[in-house]
């Protein structure tokens, strides 16, 4: 119970967007599926080592947005993008950006649990070893490092070997993180983490994205407000490709600024 | 009633069941026709001795085993016909008879016995041989008769084996093997005289080694020379055949003989798993009618493996450029119509594709540019494994690529996403995320292939399988698998077994007991791939939802 507490707690602080340090700033940026538009002229900067929100209707725009920051967009034939995204200053859409080391950088975690067909220490060593890291005592020191900073460690440290696709699905989500922060990410993506999970295991994850906000940048996509006002230190409000509103949790909950916003988190629609 | 016993589909029900049920039967029917009438040929058959009127009032005494039951038709349609019962008898002894069978009417058979001594002998030529055992003239002239003259033969006969296998050993190993030595230092020498290097000093050399071969020919062929004089001084055994007469057979011409009417059940059961595993270790012997199809076994089996090699590989390939990196344009799609129709082009069409363009535009290339030595005989411009082989593989590509492909389109994306996301680029996540994950498809692309491949005879007849292969293409001179070789398969044997024998009639079991051994084979490569596919599916199985 006492964590839950602790969650509640962090709120009291006070926050300020301007003075944060920034972790990644997004300029002019526009996005379309062929012709159809998704994000429209985007602005914001997001700040370092701190949790930020995306909460909006379905279809507008806020995992299209998430999706760009480590690139998975590349994957889709139809999109085109303009503006630029500048991790730490770094253009991520520069032609010579190199999208395996960017995403290295982005680590991201999706809605549905994915853990991959193999066993847990496989699972988080994957992207070890595809950075290149062999070196079995090197590994499992990290595969640790990892495994207790997602809370799963003391569950699973006598079956590291079993499969993953035996664990229950919040377990799976947490085997998840811990396989993206195992490659110490500077920036963490979690695109409705909790939403194919049940409470009890909602709550384990939002207790530890909670802990999480200590190492890295994290930006959190969520469909349950709730959820955003008690993990995230900002929000952006997003509506129809347009960001219509974006600043300290507290503030954006309690005294919206726009009219939309607040007809959204009243439950007018959406 | 019957009214809502219909609304419920309760009919479709039973008709669905009908259709397994005549599925089923129609399975266990075939597969339990042609084990009856193929495994039966083994089991020890009782030798009847008949006694039959000749028709001029004298009788006349037939000895052999019950073939078949049959009706004569007699008379003509105008008067009316009777139907005569008839007996076939194999009677063997085919160089004194001159055929192994004889028909009898059933009517004119008055005395219809099995005495105990009447023997079955299964000889290396002109097929089986029955009879009474008279006597056993031994290596230095005395002669055993009576009770004793049985176990002197078998003792006889056992020792002869013993001899045969020493003699086949230095044939086919031995001698084999110095054969091979002679040629590659012919082709050696050719290949020399080609290049413009045959030195005196190369020459010298080469003559030097040519001379150790020929003396070390000379003595295996003395050592065998030897073998094959013990074999024949061992003796004689003095049989009295069904028309009375003696006849002397020389023990170096027999494989075993049996008194089948003397011996217990034990006795038969024992023998009849002795013949099973010689047929299925055995060479073939007299035209393919008699002895095993251990060489055919062989061949089918190795080419099925050579196949799987080469599919495997270009198939999943093939699939894996279709579905993950083709964009789709009406060119892929044209390319996986093609594929998909490809599945359907008629088997001999492959076959006349392969002998056209692997054998004559391939193999003629091969034999020009790496095996001028040997020309003008072909290595591998002629039908042959590799091509055979090669053949298949082509003749099974669509079968790989269409479930390679399903399997590829299987996998979920969040696994590709989840892959990616951590930094992998798309041949690492194809690498070690989604080809593990499509492994069952791609292993029931596997088991569908060798199902079509391990049965398909017309395109072997013209890339590689014949009659009789002299050696098998495995052994132990190297490059110890011999792609260019011909080989013996099952699907062929049995056609040629049974359409092309001079002896139809005895040949006929063997037919039954290969067509039976070859489902058995397709089965058990099935099985071995549907037990991979299984333990992958297992480990992948909740990927799936």
């Amino acid at each position: 119970m006492s964590s839950v507490n602790v969650v509640l707690d962090h709120k009291s602080r006070q926050l300020d967007l301007a003075s944060e340090p920034v972790a990644i700033e997004v300029k002019d940026w526009n996005l379309y599926y062929g012709q159809k538009k998704a994000l429209n002229n985007i602005n914001m900067l997001l700040p370092e080592k701190r949790v930020t929100a995306f909460i909006g209707p379905s279809g507008c725009g806020k995992s299209t947005l998430l999706r760009c920051f480590n690139r998975m967009n590349d994957l889709v034939d139809s999109v085109r993008t303009e503006g630029s995204i500048r991790l730490h200053g770094n253009d991520i859409m520069d032609k010579r950006q190199n999208v395996s080391l960017l995403r290295r950088k982005v680590g991201m975690v999706f809605q549905k649990p994915n853990p991959f067909p193999k066993s847990i220490f496989e699972n988080v060593a994957y992207g070890l070893r595809l950075a290149g890291e062999n070196n079995r005592n090197v590994l499992e020191d990290k595969i640790e490092w990892a495994l207790k900073g997602a809370g799963l460690w003391n569950e699973v440290k006598d079956r590291l070997h079993e499969n993953a696709m035996g664990m229950s699905g919040g377990q799976q989500q947490r085997l998840v993180i811990a396989r993206a922060i195992a490659i110490e990410p500077e920036v963490l993506l979690l695109d409705e983490p909790t939403s194919a999970l049940d409470p009890i295991s909602t709550l384990a994850i939002e207790e530890l994205i909670f802990e999480l906000r200590e190492k890295f940048t994290i930006l959190i996509v969520t469909h349950n407000m709730q959820q955003a006002a008690r993990v995230s230190d900002y929000t952006a409000f997003m509506y129809m490709g347009d960001l219509i509103e974006y600043t300290d949790t507290d503030t954006l909950f309690t005294n919206p600024s726009q009219k939309q916003t607040e007809d959204y988190i009243t439950g007018r629609f959406g | 009633m019957l009214r809502t016993w219909m609304r419920e589909g309760n009919h479709w029900v039973w008709f669905n069941a009908m259709a397994v049920a005549i599925s089923l039967l129609a399975v266990m029917g075939l597969v339990s026709f042609i084990v009856f009438k193929g495994m039966g040929h083994f089991w020890p058959k009782d030798i009847h001795a008949y006694t039959v009127q000749d028709g001029q009032g004298g009788t006349v005494q037939l000895i052999g085993e019950l073939h078949r039951r049959s009706d004569r038709v007699e008379g003509n349609i105008k008067e009316g016909v009777t139907q005569v019962p008839q007996l076939l008898v194999k009677v063997g002894n085919r160089d004194i008879f001159g055929a192994d069978f004889k028909w009898v009417d059933e009517q004119a058979i008055t005395q219809d016995v099995t005495p105990k001594d009447l023997i079955m002998v299964e000889r290396y030529e002109w097929g089986n041989f029955y009879g009474r055992l008279r006597s056993v003239t031994l290596g230095d002239g005395m002669t055993v008769t009576g009770n004793q003259a049985w176990d002197a033969f078998q003792q006889l006969i056992a020792r002869h084996t013993e001899l045969h296998k020493q003699i086949v050993r230095i044939q086919k190993h031995d001698i084999g093997a110095v054969n091979a030595g002679v040629e590659q230092l012919r082709l050696d020498r050719r290949r020399l005289e080609l290049d413009n290097k045959l030195t005196e000093q190369a020459n010298a050399k080469l003559d030097e080694k040519r001379r150790q071969l020929d003396n070390e020919y000379q003595t295996l062929l003395a050592q065998m020379r030897q073998l094959e004089q013990t074999a024949s001084a061992l003796g004689k055994a003095q049989i009295e055949i069904m028309t009375g007469d003696v006849v002397s057979l020389p023990i170096d011409k027999i494989i075993e003989s049996i008194m089948p009417n003397a011996m217990t059940m034990t006795e038969k059961l024992g023998h009849y798993f002795h013949r099973i595993w010689l047929f299925l270790s055995d060479e073939p012997r007299e035209a393919n009618t008699e002895g095993g199809i251990f060489p055919a076994i062989f061949g089918t089996v190795t080419m099925v493996f050579i196949m799987t090699v080469l599919v495997m590989p270009f198939g999943v390939i093939a699939a894996v450029y279709l579905r993950e990196y083709a964009k789709d344009g009406w060119i892929t799609r044209a390319v996986r119509i093609s594929v998909n129709n490809l599945a359907g082009v008629p088997s001999i069409v492959y076959g006349v594709f392969g002998l056209g363009f692997f054998v004559y535009v391939l193999g003629h290339n091969i034999d020009q540019l790496f095996y001028q030595e040997a020309l003008p005989a072909p290595t591998f411009g002629t039908p042959g494994l590799l091509w055979a082989a090669l053949t298949l593989a082509l003749l099974t590509l669509p079968v790989v690529i269409v479930s390679t492909e399903e399997g590829l389109a299987r996998v979920p994306r969040t696994m590709r996403e989840g892959s990616l996301a951590l930094g992998a680029t798309k041949i690492e996540t194809l690498w070690n995320t989604v080809l593990p994950i499509a492994s069952p498809a791609i292993m029931t692309g596997l088991i569908l292939a060798i199902a079509r491949a391990a049965g398909e005879v017309a395109p072997l007849m013209l890339v590689g399988v014949v009659k009789l292969a002299p050696s098998l293409p495995v052994d132990a001179i190297a490059p110890y698998i011999h792609l260019d070789r011909k080989i013996m398969h099952l699907g062929f044997h049995i056609h040629d077994v049974g359409f092309q024998s001079p002896n139809v009639e005895a040949a006929q079991p063997l037919v039954y007991a290969t067509a039976f051994l070859l489902v058995l084979i397709i089965i058990a490569l099935n099985i071995t791939a549907i037990t991979i596919r299984n333990r992958l599916r297992e480990r992948f199985k909740s990927v799936d939802n």
